[in-house]
């Protein structure tokens, strides 16, 4: 069976009543739950499972996808207005989406996100569509030295997230370096700076960092700026509320390569969204004309990784759907929902139920219209939630975050560590240490260590094995240029302005 | 609602008269099932098909509420469990994890053996695999390379302390060779590990790589059970391959918080064998490819010390500290 007849066959499916029917309350419920710090698509599709069971196959994946892929646009509402990442996806989204809240551009920031995930989670899908089994023979040639070279580019964007001071970047980013060694050691069965506490036997969550340093920090700015009656301008008229013509221009490269790094990270098995973000996000810094715009408000610091995020659900379904293999924890429990319905997720599974696949498919090309005539609307909505005076908005951030971190695993202990990463990032705040790179640390330290010692074990010690691999080797280049960068960059302006005198 | 607890004394008093002599115990309130993973991870998945039966096949007077407690790689559901002693409305599904982790992990303070054992309902055989264009067409094929080329064969698979790498322990000692095992954290990372032919050996529960194998991508060497599993009738078992090893069990049920009461013990074994009879039960491990396995409190706990004497010889013998 070609593509097209494929895709024919499951938009047949995937446009009948009750379908269309199932992917808006899949993307309605996504988007909700995006939005909600702390929940997450994983634990609301495991929550949601058995409510399915007696549904037909094509209806229950539609729905289930429609959660995973939606909760990607939620995820950025928060992350915008009120510095609290309602996703780990989303942290990256932060940093320049909230900086543009707080110029007055929340309306902007918010349709930029909409309309990247809406393009990005396009062209993720329309890559599922076509090269599905040939990128996931790609995926499958990625191991350990490969991983391994993919965070140690990530890793050396931590000199485009650094702020101004390239020391105070790196102090922040072995911390989170640090904080991600903690827990137990896979290889050991060891544990590592637990402090004899069991609850950190699986080490932090990564939530209950990123909504500390961020939300709290920033709750705790603001507070202290009692004076104002205001942290963020309220948007007012129609300019401020939608992006305009110049900043959508500004995007179009971003738009792009937030989908296709987004794509490509989701396709691999050991990497994860919040990577893909953060890369797109360094990408952009990189390439860009005006890298000083970032950190303060770039419309592209928004849609870079707005979109890699949303590439990446289409991505990820890549390996499910072909191999049955599942990246992560969400697409695992879709994994597990469709054996469930008797579908047997694995190489055969296009070939033999070719409407769940084409199905689910061409649901996702609905679902994202849907969730981008959705979610516009909603801007403004949104947008008036700032509205609320700081008196009272305030203590509204931070009861949702405290809800937000004990739903983490429902612990107290998780409360306290967000209260101390609170504090934590607002003294960094204070003394002018970056809080990305620390996230960026944390993000990447687990990931890095073990492809590193797992790189080492099938080579028998032998550190070779990162440079004679070819697509390891590459990378490993690309981030020493990338590190090299603004030393380029320094000389650079040192010849312009000699030149000018 | 004041005459509620009358009629609620009558009907016990009802009961006592129909059922005599022994006092026996019924739930009251709803009964809390621990788990320590999150929803959709496998003891949660477990958990709620262990509800959904008994809810199905009206087994229970009283609902089951699960509790996901986790963190601590299972310690925090374990501590909550023995935090709870004498409630006779909780019950816990153990996965064996909860025998390894105590060996090996320091801050593991509440074990297993603290607990009031109730059941066993499942063991889970495993498929020992190669990537289906390996020149190993036997496991006995897989030995003799490995016993050429000391330590640089791989076998990708889980945490140290797993099944898979106590399997390659038990093996590499009864065949003297080596073999180098490589942790992953996901079973997806494991498999497509092989699949990319990044490692040569995999060892894994048919439920995961069952799909690999009808699609020809990999090849089955052996299975780690007593007898061949219907699906794969033509794979030797480890001993007929060959190997007179010991099968290492992976089995999950219940146990429940410390000095519950004997007659909720009763209770509650009494509803589980009748639950582990039922269609949707049956079904359950059909689609999970586990093996019914039900057993009660006593040899429960006899399959607890066993399995954790095993694992002391092994983990020693690899090098692995034990601390308790």
């Amino acid at each position: 069976m070609s593509i097209l007849d494929g895709l024919l066959q499951g938009f047949a499916v995937a446009l009948t009543v009750h379908n269309v029917a199932w992917c808006f309350v899949g993307v309605f419920l996504g988007t909700i739950i995006g939005i909600l710090p702390g929940l997450g698509p994983a634990a609301t599709i495991a929550l949601l499972l058995p409510l399915t069971y007696d549904m037909e196959p094509t209806g229950g994946i539609i729905m289930l996808a429609g959660i995973y892929y939606g909760a990607k646009y939620g995820g950025s509402t928060t992350s915008i207005l009120l510095n609290m990442p309602g996703e780990a996806s989303s942290v990256a989204t932060c940093i320049d989406g909230y900086q543009m809240a707080k110029a007055g551009r929340a309306g902007p920031a918010l349709g930029i996100a909409a309309i990247a995930s809406f393009i990005a989670g396009t062209i993720g899908v329309l890559a599922l569509t076509l090269i599905a089994p040939p990128i996931a023979a790609f995926a499958l040639s990625f191991s350990s030295p490969e991983y391994f070279a993919l965070m140690c580019l990530g890793l050396s964007l931590v000199v485009l997230l650094g702020g101004d001071s390239m020391v105070k970047g790196l102090l922040s980013l072995f911390v989170g370096l640090w904080l991600a060694g903690i827990g137990t050691d896979i290889f050991t069965a060891q544990s590592r700076f637990t402090f004899g506490t069991p609850a950190l036997l699986d080490g932090l969550d990564f939530m209950v960092i990123a909504i500390g340093v961020f939300a709290i920090s920033e709750v705790l700015a603001t507070a202290e700026e009692r004076g104002q009656a205001r942290a963020i301008p309220v948007p007012r008229g129609i300019r401020n509320l939608l992006p305009s013509l110049a900043e959508l221009k500004a995007c179009r490269f971003a738009f792009l390569n937030g989908s296709v790094v987004g794509f490509i990270v989701g396709v691999l098995p050991g990497a994860g969204s919040s990577i893909a973000s953060f890369i797109a996000y360094g990408i952009e810094k990189a390439v860009s004309r005006h890298p000083e715009r970032f950190g303060n408000g770039a419309p592209e610091g928004v849609a870079a990784p707005e979109g890699a995020n949303n590439a990446d659900s289409g991505g990820a379904l890549v390996p499910l759907l072909t191999l049955g293999i599942p990246g992560g924890g969400t697409t695992a429990i879709l994994l597990s929902a469709l054996i469930v319905w008797g579908i047997r997720p694995g190489p055969l599974m296009i070939t033999e139920s070719p409407d769940v696949f084409w199905g689910l498919v061409a649901s996702m090309y609905i679902g994202n219209v849907i969730l981008l005539i959705l979610n516009l609307p909603l801007v403004p909505l949104f947008a008036q939630l700032l509205r609320v005076p700081v008196w009272l908005l305030l203590p509204i951030v931070l009861g949702i975050s405290l809800v937000g971190a004990y739903a983490v695993s429902g612990s107290l202990l998780d409360v306290w560590l967000l209260a101390g990463f609170g504090l934590l990032g607002y003294l960094m705040n204070r003394l002018g240490f970056p809080a990305a790179p620390l996230i960026l640390g944390f993000v990447l330290g687990d990931g890095m260590e073990r492809a590193i010692r797992q790189s080492l074990m099938m080579s028998q010690g032998d550190l070779s094995i990162l440079v004679s691999r070819p697509i390891s080797a590459t990378m490993l280049g690309l981030s020493l240029l990338i590190l090299a960068l603004p030393l380029l960059r320094w000389r650079r302006t040192r010849q312009a302005t000699a030149l000018g005198e | 609602m004041r005459r509620m607890p009358l009629i609620g004394l009558l009907s016990v008093s009802l009961v006592a008269l129909a059922t005599p002599a022994l006092a026996e115990f019924k739930p009251t309130k709803p009964i809390e099932l621990v788990v320590h993973g999150a929803p959709g991870s496998g003891p949660d998945t477990f958990g709620r098909a262990i509800v959904d039966a008994l809810d199905k096949e009206n087994l229970l007077p009283v609902r089951v509420q699960i509790n996901n407690k986790t963190g601590g790689s299972g310690q925090t559901a374990m501590s909550y469990v023995v935090e709870n002693a004498g409630d006779d409305h909780m019950l816990a599904v153990f996965t064996m994890l909860w025998l390894s982790n105590p060996l090996t992990v320091k801050e593991a303070n509440a074990t297993i053996h603290e607990m009031t054992p109730v059941a066993r309902l499942v063991l889970e055989p495993a498929l020992i695999v190669t990537k289906a264009d390996s020149p190993y067409e036997t496991l006995q094929d897989f030995i003799d390379a490995a016993k050429e080329k000391p330590g640089q064969l791989k076998q990708s698979g889980g945490s140290i302390t797993a099944r898979d790498n106590i399997m390659r322990q038990i093996l590499m000692a009864e065949t003297d060779t080596d073999w180098v095992f490589i942790s992953f954290p996901g079973g997806g990372e494991r498999l497509a590990a092989l699949l990319g032919g990044h490692v040569d050996l995999l060892m894994m529960e048919p439920q995961e790589v069952g799909e690999q194998v009808r699609a020809g991508s990999v090849r089955v060497l052996a299975q780690v059970n007593d007898k061949r599993l219907p699906e794969y009738a033509d794979v030797p078992t480890l001993k007929e391959a060959g190997f007179d090893v010991p099968n290492v069990p992976q089995g999950r049920g219940l146990v429940a918080p410390p000095t519950m009461s004997e007659d909720a013990v009763a209770y509650y074994v009494d509803v589980l064998r009748r639950m582990s009879e039922t269609p949707t039960w049956k079904a359950f491990l059909d689609r999970n490819q586990m093996d019914q396995a039900f057993a009660g409190p006593e040899d429960t706990k006899a399959f607890f010390d066993s399995f954790v004497a095993d694992m002391r010889v092994v983990l020693t013998a690899a090098g692995v500290e034990i601390i308790r």
